[in-house]
């Protein structure tokens, strides 16, 4: 049933004109501008040597910003709500590494899970991942296979590209994947044995390449729920600033909020918001009484360690990490999830 | 018009404010509003269960429902100022319209209780989410044995639904408090969990609900052991900040329990396992 292609690198940018042209896709790929890999439209010359991007894709489906309605209303009267929808326009993302596409089906279960979220799921369905496998050893940030990924993982993705030099190795990932991959105008040429056999052989160096790890995973749901009332937790979280960069750039966190935002005052004009939020900020969960049932930097930070690796386990049996690194990087203070989750773990019982 | 399809959770449905009653006034008043969903838009809900409240152009609040599911016609809620959204409830008018979605949460198994004592612990606003089960359970008298209510506040003027409560004498023991006593207050002086204390309600075939702030329900719960009531046998409800209502948006959980799915409504059995951050 799989479909494998091999596309010639050369020929990139004519899949690419053939899925504008003949899908009616919008493709996106990653662009190198001003030092920071993004997501971007794609201009002339696609190129696909980025380590990952500073942002996961996770915004294709859950933007950091969307108006969900907009109201207006006079004074004593009954207001008039308009409903503001996504585009119905189809977005291709190409070279997805394989944590973010399976940092896609974390968002998936959170936003389908109990009720669907009608903004996302719009969104979603509209959006089509074109993954590339990462074969290059890895940063000393990653971590995906100790989190149950894969450089070479196809979870989350519809597509999944292969470097093997001068070409691709392309295989289909889900039926959309596969009407990509067969549309009008695509180079894409059947994959010659020795490119299935080569493929394999990349797959499996990637795989072995070394990378630092959660210590013995499986157990970390359990002791994470024993270490509630550990003090460990206030000693890692002394030097966080709570900048909450760690979850912004997080391809699985899913928080937000809502507001509304005037845009008129007589009569009440303005819309219903939702942008990211962040579990680091004590805001976030201060009720209006000014209690705040997680009242200090520990606290929080024991809720993004917990949500990832034992909450999100417990409600969906899966950890809520896809090793990509970014929290570990990005930090400004070096605080390390890695480190956390083995330190929690080594010291309890 | 307003374009209201039913399947999106987020686009609030509309409702008229039919009557407001000033309960408790001062700094944190509570002020008790009864609306009226436009054009018979409505939803259903059963007791416990809370809806998102907005004022648009403010924002929104998740509030308990504080009416009785029996009642079809409007549904209550008893606001205190304290906040942006809430304060800007106690600035509208009869006749002003609000946005409201839900219904949101679990709810009190009263089927479950039938031909049981119901003991209801309130203390402050505490009384308002315990409230549609009072009620539903008055309404459904003959289901159930005694029915006692335990309600405190800090002053007599602090007593929210004074008149209902007058009224709710014929069908159930009502033992009101004040935590400090002023002339003319002749029932119990002091906290609620000693008033619990005081009147010892046996365990026997019983279930304790108990609402209000989280030091008095502390205490309630401690004294409810000490008078022999085993952990199932105590219910409680309990808040946090939300904003979604439907377990996305991250805020209001406590260990893997979002409050606005699986809670508000927990048996102590089930809560003393959970981590305390609510």
């Amino acid at each position: 049933m799989s479909m494998e292609k091999i596309l010639d690198k050369a020929r990139l940018n004519d899949w690419i004109a053939a899925l504008a042209k003949g899908g009616d896709w919008e493709v996106h790929a990653p662009a190198l501008e001003d030092g920071v890999w993004t997501y971007k439209p794609v201009g002339d010359a696609v190129r696909m040597d980025h380590p990952n991007t500073k942002q996961p894709p996770k915004g294709f489906s859950f933007p950091q910003r969307e108006v969900f309605f907009s109201f207006e209303q006079i004074k004593g009267e009954a207001p008039r709500l308009t409903q503001v929808m996504p585009d119905a326009k189809r977005r291709a993302v190409f070279g997805v590494r394989p944590c973010d596409g399976r940092g896609s089906v974390r968002m998936d279960r959170v936003f389908a899970d109990n009720v669907n979220d009608p903004y996302y799921q719009a969104r979603r369905k509209n959006v089509a991942y074109v993954g590339l496998a990462c074969n290059t050893p890895p940063a000393a940030t990653c971590f995906c296979k100790s989190v149950g990924g894969s450089p070479v993982s196809t979870d989350g993705l519809d597509v999944l590209l292969t470097d093997l030099g001068d070409r691709y190795h392309v295989t289909a990932v889900t039926e959309t994947g596969k009407a990509m991959m067969a549309v009008a105008g695509s180079p894409l040429a059947d994959a010659a044995a020795a490119d299935r056999k080569r493929v394999k052989q990349v797959h499996h160096e990637a795989e072995a390449q070394p990378q630092r790890a959660v210590n013995n995973p499986d157990a970390v749901p359990a002791k994470l729920k024993a270490s509630f009332n550990s003090p460990l937790w206030e000693e890692l979280a002394r030097a966080c600033i709570g900048c909450g960069i760690c979850t912004f750039l997080c391809p699985t966190c899913h928080c937000f909020d809502l507001n509304d935002e005037m845009t008129g005052t007589v009569p009440i004009k303005g819309n219903r918001v939702r942008t990211w939020d962040n579990c680091q900020f004590p805001d976030f969960t201060m009720h209006s009484s000014g209690h705040n049932p997680r009242e200090n930097t520990a606290a929080r930070l024991r809720q993004r360690v917990c949500h990832k690796f034992q909450y999100f386990h417990e409600n969906f049996g899966m950890l809520q990490c896809t090793g990509c690194g970014r929290c570990v990087s990005e930090c400004p203070v070096g605080i390390d999830i890695v480190a956390v989750v083995n330190k929690v773990a080594e010291h309890v019982a | 018009m307003s374009h209201n399809p039913p399947d999106n959770i987020y686009l609030p449905k509309l409702a008229r404010i039919a009557h407001i009653k000033e309960e408790v006034a001062g700094e944190r008043s509570i002020k008790t509003f009864r609306l009226e969903f436009v054009n018979g838009d409505g939803f259903d809900h059963q007791c416990g269960q809370c809806a998102m409240l907005s004022i648009f152009g403010r924002g929104e609040s998740m509030i308990s429902i504080a009416s009785s599911p029996l009642i079809k016609d409007y549904k209550q809620f008893s606001i205190m100022r304290v906040g942006r959204v809430t304060s800007a409830f106690h600035d509208l008018s009869v006749g002003d319209t609000v946005g409201i979605r839900g219904p949101y949460g679990n709810s009190f198994p009263v089927d479950d209780w039938r031909g049981k004592n119901l003991i209801f612990i309130g203390g402050g606003c505490g009384l308002a989410p315990i409230w549609p089960v009072i009620t539903t359970a008055v309404a459904q008298r003959a289901n159930f044995k005694n029915i006692t209510v335990f309600y405190g506040g800090r002053s007599p003027r602090d007593i929210m639904y004074r008149a209902e409560l007058e009224k709710l004498r014929g069908s159930a023991d009502v033992h009101l408090s004040v935590d400090k006593s002023e002339e003319g207050w002749n029932e119990f002086c002091g906290f609620v969990p000693s008033n619990v204390m005081d009147k010892a309600p046996p365990p026997d075939n019983a279930i304790a609900i108990t609402c209000g702030p989280p030091i008095m329900i502390k205490f309630v719960i401690q004294n409810l052991q000490n008078l022999g009531f085993k952990d199932e046998q105590i219910y409680t409800t309990i808040e946090n900040k939300m904003k979604c209502g439907i377990g996305k948006c991250g805020r209001c959980n406590v260990g893997k329990d979002y409050v606005c799915v699986k809670g508000p409504v927990y048996s102590w059995a089930q809560l003393k396992n959970l981590p305390q951050e609510y």
